[in-house]
């Protein structure tokens, strides 16, 4: 299977001296489900931001979809879509025309751009709110609204940074029940970070854990629960929250 | 213009048109400068280094650069809201080049500018407003606006990205505010009385969009005056597009 994304010796520093990542190296394969977890600060959203053009690295290698987003920038912005944890929605627009608005963005005629906006707001069961103005819509169908804006330009890369935040626990199943579709029927891959580690452990395959701005850990989430408890079935949380304490005894 | 810049630039004007607080109060403010001073000072009209087009004549280029003061606010404005939502990091994931989600309000901004500036100088046409060379002066102070109008929106832009301040208009209004007062503002250079004042017009770039201004409307100035005019502002305009760009290019950490 080919790669997806490859990171090589990546390091980052913040201009306040912070060192945010301290050579990571990854890999996710294509049409792979991939989590990556670590605890707050460690790192995750540095490398999201990194990996999805939004930051500058200092030292190291980046492949997205077999380009190097320093070198063809606007190949990467076509291959992924990101649904980041941050806000990122107009507030005085509807949801239909932030979609439209964004089909058009990525080259969508119109035509085009109104259908694909209606196929998301259906697949997301957005609806009901479709005409609302985004910032009259509860943060339950803001992450949903955030993942039909990555998806509009059907990237081959799908970024979630903890996009279930906000979800009561139907419209959460509804979005997993999506999310693994577009992963299994369509090959989309998809690149996790969440802190609900009981939906990492249900949809993802592969797993880093980063810590410190370093991956302590990177293969199969299989791997990783029997690399911490070898003798007993557990569940990834529990497996996550054994390693992290044994490198913190104070948590 | 590429597809995606022009959907942005779209994008801006549909904004000002749903808040157009900035381009009105801009339009609002030329009027009651022109408005006052004339009614305030109009009476030296008669005195022949105000020309046959009167204090009304030499005293409305003034109205034309505080119109572009008003308005520049909306080009900062509007990639602060854009920044404070968070919706400038959607576009920033977009494949539209970088420097058109910059470029794209100021651009809006100026043709609201220009729109603005166009009511105006048709308003004073109707009360009197000497146009010496007709639909070809019309054409040099709209070239002169817009090359003012981008000046002050570059510079909004740029004072904005680098410090996040929605005042970052209000930042370049205060900076160039003195400089209306620094000039042959209300009265031609024959007339200013203090030598100081006299000097600092000389290097005071607001004196030649006046005096170039006022060549064109009823000749009372230098031709001279509106080719370094077009020159300055040229240089202006130039420098806060690239400051504006620059900026924008410090965005990605």
């Amino acid at each position: 299977m080919s790669t997806a994304i490859n990171i090589e010796s990546l390091f980052k520093t913040y201009p306040d001296g912070t060192q945010a990542l301290k050579g990571v190296n990854l890999s996710v394969e294509k049409g792979g489900f991939f989590a990556l977890l670590g605890p707050n600060g460690a790192g995750k959203s540095t490398l999201i931001k990194l990996v999805t053009t939004l930051y500058k690295k200092d030292e190291g290698h980046l492949m997205i979809d077999g380009s190097d987003p320093d070198i063809d920038f606007k190949r990467v912005q076509r291959a992924i879509g990101v649904a980041s944890q941050d806000n990122e929605l107009d507030p005085g627009e509807t949801v239909m025309a932030l979609l439209r608005f964004q089909g058009r963005l990525f080259g969508l005629s119109k035509t085009e751009a109104n259908k694909r906006a209606e196929e998301l707001i259906d697949l997301f069961d957005l609806q009901p709110v479709s005409d609302k103005r985004t910032a009259d819509l509860s943060g339950g169908n803001k992450r949903r609204l955030h993942c039909a804006l990555a998806l509009v330009h059907k990237p081959s890369i799908l970024f979630l940074d903890e996009p279930t935040v906000g979800m009561d626990p139907l419209a959460r199943s509804l979005f997993w029940e999506v999310i693994t579709r577009l992963n299994r029927e369509e090959g989309v891959t998809v690149f996790l970070t969440t802190q609900y580690l009981e939906e990492a452990d249900k949809h993802a395959s592969d797993m880093a854990l980063i810590v410190d701005g370093s991956i302590h850990f990177a293969g199969t989430i299989t791997g990783f629960k029997q690399l911490v408890h070898p003798q007993d079935a557990s569940s990834l949380e529990e497996s996550y929250l054994t390693y992290i304490k044994t490198l913190s005894p104070v948590c | 213009m590429q597809h995606v810049t022009v959907l942005l630039v779209n994008r801006g004007i549909i904004k000002l048109l749903k808040q157009p607080s900035a381009p009105l109060g801009g339009f609002a403010m030329s009027l009651f400068f022109l408005v006052v001073y004339n009614a305030g000072i109009g009476g030296v009209g008669f005195l022949d280094a105000f020309g046959d087009g009167g204090y009304l004549s030499f005293v409305f280029p003034i109205a034309l650069i505080s119109l572009a003061m008003g308005s520049s606010a909306g080009a900062g404005q509007a990639l602060h809201a854009d920044m404070q939502s968070g919706y400038f990091q959607r576009l920033y994931l977009s494949p539209a080049p970088r420097w058109s989600l910059v470029v794209a309000p100021m651009l809006a901004d100026t043709l609201s500018s220009l729109v603005f500036g166009a009511l105006l100088l048709a308003i004073g046409a109707l009360f009197g407003v000497v146009f010496q060379f007709g639909w070809l002066s019309v054409l040099g102070i709209m070239v002169l606006c817009l090359l003012w109008s981008v000046t002050l929106c570059g510079f909004s832009a740029g004072v904005m990205l680098r410090t996040g301040q929605p005042q970052s208009a209000a930042i370049v209004t205060n900076a160039v505010f003195p400089l209306l007062f620094l000039s042959t503002t209300f009265l031609p250079r024959e007339l200013m009385t203090a030598k100081w004042l006299l000097a600092i017009s000389w290097g005071n770039p607001v004196t030649y969009v006046l005096e170039g201004c006022r060549y064109l409307l009823a000749g009372t100035s230098q031709p001279i005056f509106l080719l370094i005019a077009l020159g300055v502002l040229s240089l202006t305009a130039l420098s806060s597009v690239i400051f504006a760009l620059n900026s924008a290019s410090k965005i990605r950490r």
